[in-house]
């Protein structure tokens, strides 16, 4: 069977944290 | 301070952006300091979780998950959803994803756990439903999930 991308890995991203700094 | 923990942090999140996988463990080490001092501090748990994530740590994430929230009112939603999909757990992994807002990220996962399942049909049902979204190599999974479904002539 052909094998699926992991895509919804790429909508994992590091919380916006400019206003903490 | 926190606040110069946080720009550290900030500097390690954006380093790692160029595939340095030791700046995950940089980001661990910075968020844990962080919630030394503020011990329900959201933004840090989640850039932990997040580089923990990102490290292949998935086993270690879902610790920090359920650990934090047994203490703190935090929603891991989608991360905690996307954890149970990498270790297989799939019908908690659905079921967590339930009560998740529809977004392109949690069809996505919707997807891949219906493929997993076998439920080829469906997987490629949502993966149709997100062709206007333009997502990146979103074809590869769609004409995956066609040839699984014996529909590879579509
Ligand atoms: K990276």
């Amino acid at each position: 069977n052909p094998i699926v991308l992991d895509l919804a890995y790429n909508s994992i991203d590091f919380p916006s944290i400019e206003n903490r700094m | 301070t926190v606040e110069d923990l946080f720009t550290s942090l900030n500097r390690h999140i954006h380093r790692s952006e160029y595939e340095q996988l030791s700046e995950y463990d940089q980001v661990v080490k910075l968020a844990d300091q962080v919630l030394a001092v503020v011990p329900g501090d959201e933004d840090a748990i989640r850039c932990k979780v997040v580089a923990l994530i990102k490290d292949d740590k998935i086993d270690d994430a879902v610790k920090v998950i359920d650990v934090f929230a047994k203490k703190f009112p935090v929603d891991f939603g989608f991360l905690k959803a996307y954890c149970l999909y990498r270790q297989n757990k799939l019908d908690e992994a659905l079921a967590s994803l339930k009560g998740l807002e529809k977004d392109s990220a949690t069809m996505l996962l919707e997807s891949q756990i219906l493929f997993r399942q076998g439920k080829m049909d469906a997987s490629v049902d949502i993966y149709q439903k997100l062709q206007k979204s333009k997502i990146e190599s979103l074809e590869i999974n769609l004409v995956a999930g066609l040839v699984s479904a014996g529909r590879a002539s579509e």
